[in-house]
């Protein structure tokens, strides 16, 4: 049912292999629901993580000569809400604007980033030494070489889909990008917030997206104006 | 001579301050990612979290056990010139290897690290495990004891297959000389009648099988012994002392040598590595010194090697270079030596892909016996090798790599060999 999902590669736990793409579901146009208007309502709730997340394991450096340095670790609790069907119309709204996706103490920051197709992405290095940020991902194949410290190259991202990027240097180092046909999503916060505004009244399917748990995407029916409340609980 | 002790003191004690003590290069505050404000105002939803400020990075203790896999299997035509062949009697273009890799934690200054290897047909052996402490965690002084990474040197530790551009090694770290632990010629003839045939040598003094004989630097077994370096970036200084040497690490010592490795590494910019490494040590077993008579025993058996290496990497572009000097005394012999020179590039050409070649040169000193009409002939045959090749990612830990490689050698059989390779290697 989920739009984007994450299962277990053979590695194990942490070698993650994710779908591509997201499914044509997710880009699809409910056909319940109406033309955005200025009569729209908002969708928040919170996602709970049931499960105990640990530090992210890096491969042992047996032939280093010497402790590694201290490093920061992914902020794994941020998940992504987003509806499964959009409204109609949705997908004219194309404007992609620019985000950023840092790299600071050998970790990317933010460790998931959601965008809208056409955004255009900055990925600074605020690092101390150089950085080689590439992805082999269908939605997106790319590799900005080594770059060091203060500088900042770009992609646009112009094809939805899941993302998943890589340091060529720093094998513990990943980052998601999730990039959405719509605009129709939100990160969740510290405490597992999240708010989705100015959708049109209508039925829709909303799915919820972490990249090692899962969780059941749910109906929910959003009036003209006020707030919908709907919670997520993943595992 | 008390003056210069002091230098070296306050010299040390100069770079463990500005590696540990000196605020980090870098530590400005950076800008806040995620969503830039030009994208917040064209979206009249931006979602909440995206509009937040991100929160600080998190100090999560890491995991107390952590594990690491490699495995790898190359294949490729014949080498009947034994231009590939390693220590282990088999070549590193037809090899099969796996590796597990764990690192114990044993509080925050502490850890055990160790390496399971299976190569070939070798069976399953321990090729690493030591113990790593720091003894000041705010001070970059590190000290490892154990069955410890080479001081010596950059190839051997990264001779992993997802660290090697290309397939083969360094001739330095691969290509067997004639010279062996636990066997010397008796006369410069013994050394010059074998020259190139280092795969399978003998010697009159010592055992009397035919063996394999030793490279510059053992790229594939780690020796044992204690290890410190002091500093880190943009200075580091490593000693260790271990019971081989370089051509023949060891777990137990065979001849009551030990040797002394130093190596210092100096990062000036981002993206530039320089390395200087010297080595001394025993390298003949006690049993061989035991037949040699009394008065040939105490001309020494070391081995002495002096190494620079430097490594330059900006946008698609890795360079690396290094060159060995190794001289190896045996007894009733004058010092033979062999100098191994390579450089090597690799490019990324399109995401996942990248072409990469080496040039590499292995040369030997001259010596004169009877053989050769008496002229003065190099001890061993002068090798020179050029590899080319390319690798693609089929996922982030699973690549594959193609090389052709050529090598010429200065004897009259198999002189040259060209070869072709292939190899997967999956790693985590």
């Amino acid at each position: 049912m989920a739009a984007i999902a994450a299962r277990s590669s053979p590695l194990g736990a942490a070698g993650l292999v994710l779908a591509a793409a997201l499914p044509a579901g997710a880009l699809a146009v409910a056909p319940a629901v109406q033309e955005p208007r200025s009569g729209t309502g908002a969708l928040r709730g919170r996602v709970e993580i049931r499960r105990d997340l640990g530090p992210v394991a890096r491969r042992p450096a047996i032939a280093d000569v010497g402790m590694p340095g201290p490093r920061d670790q992914p902020d794994r609790r941020r998940a992504v809400v987003y509806l499964e069907t959009a409204p109609r119309g949705a997908f004219e709204d194309r404007e992609g604007g620019r985000a950023i996706l840092d790299q600071r103490n050998e970790t990317f920051v933010p460790h998931v980033l959601a965008i809208t197709a056409g955004t255009v992405v900055d990925f600074r290095n605020n690092d101390r030494t150089y950085h080689n940020v590439f992805s082999l991902s269908k939605a997106k194949r790319f590799d900005l070489g080594r770059y060091a410290a203060g500088q900042s190259k770009s992609v646009r991202f112009d094809r939805a889909g899941v993302v998943r990027v890589f340091c060529d240097i720093h094998s513990h180092m990943n980052a998601f990008i999730l990039v959405f046909a719509h605009r129709f999503f939100a990160i969740t916060g510290p405490e597992g917030e999240y708010r989705i505004d100015g959708i049109p009244p209508g039925t829709y399917t909303v799915a919820v997206w972490h990249p090692v748990l899962t969780g059941e995407a749910q109906a929910v029916r959003i009036p003209e104006g006020g707030d919908t409340e709907l919670d997520f609980a993943i595992q | 001579m008390r003056l210069r002790v002091r230098d070296l003191t306050h010299l040390l004690a100069a770079v463990v301050w500005s590696a540990g003590g000196a605020p980090a290069r870098g530590e400005t505050p950076a800008p806040e990612p995620g969503i830039a404000p030009s994208a917040q105002s064209s979206t009249p939803a931006e979602p909440p979290a995206a509009e937040e400020a991100e929160p600080p990075p998190q100090r999560i203790e890491p995991r107390r056990l952590t594990l690491g896999f490699e495995a790898s299997g190359a294949f490729s035509s014949r080498d009947v010139g034994f231009f590939d062949y390693t220590d282990h009697e088999q070549t590193v273009l037809r090899l099969a290897r796996a590796s597990v890799t764990a690192s114990l934690r044993l509080g925050s200054r502490a850890a055990l690290l160790g390496e399971v290897r299976a190569a070939g047909g070798e069976g399953v052996r321990a090729s690493a495990l030591y113990l790593r402490v720091r003894p000041w965690p705010e001070r970059p002084v590190d000290i490892q004891a154990g069955r410890i990474p080479p001081t010596f040197g950059a190839f051997a530790r990264r001779s992993y297959a997802s660290d090697n551009p290309l397939i083969g090694y360094p001739l330095g770290y691969q290509y067997l000389t004639t010279l062996r632990p636990d066997a010397v010629p008796a006369s410069a003839d013994d050394l010059l009648g074998i020259r190139g045939r280092g795969w399978l040598s003998s010697f009159p003094v010592g055992s009397f099988e035919p063996a394999h004989g030793l490279p510059l630097v053992a790229a594939t077994r780690w020796d044992t012994g204690a290890q410190v370096r002091v500093g880190s970036e943009p200075a580091s200084l490593t000693a260790a002392v271990t019971t081989g040497s370089l051509s023949n690490p060891r777990v137990r010592d065979d001849n009551d040598g030990k040797q002394v490795a130093l190596r210092g590494e100096v990062r000036p910019a981002v993206g530039w590595v320089f390395g200087v490494s010297a080595a001394q040590g025993a390298f003949l077993e006690r049993q061989v010194l035991a037949a040699m008579p009394v008065g040939l025993r105490d001309t020494g058996s070391r081995q002495r090697a002096l190494g620079a290496d430097a490594e330059y990497s900006r946008g698609y572009w890795l360079l690396r270079g290094e060159g060995i000097w190794s001289e190896w005394r045996l007894p009733g012999l004058p010092p033979v030596s062999a100098v191994a020179v390579y450089a090597e590039a690799r490019r990324t050409l399109l995401p996942g892909f990248h072409a990469a070649a080496r040039v590499d040169r292995l040369a030997f000193s001259r010596l004169s016996g009877r053989l050769f009409g008496g002229r003065p002939t190099t001890w061993d045959a002068p090798v020179t090798r050029i590899e080319a090749g390319g690798g693609y990612r089929l996922a982030r830990h699973v690549s594959v790599k193609a090389i052709y490689q050529y090598n010429w050698r200065d004897t009259l059989r198999f002189r040259t060999l060209a070869v072709v390779a292939g190899q997967v290697s999956i790693w985590y």
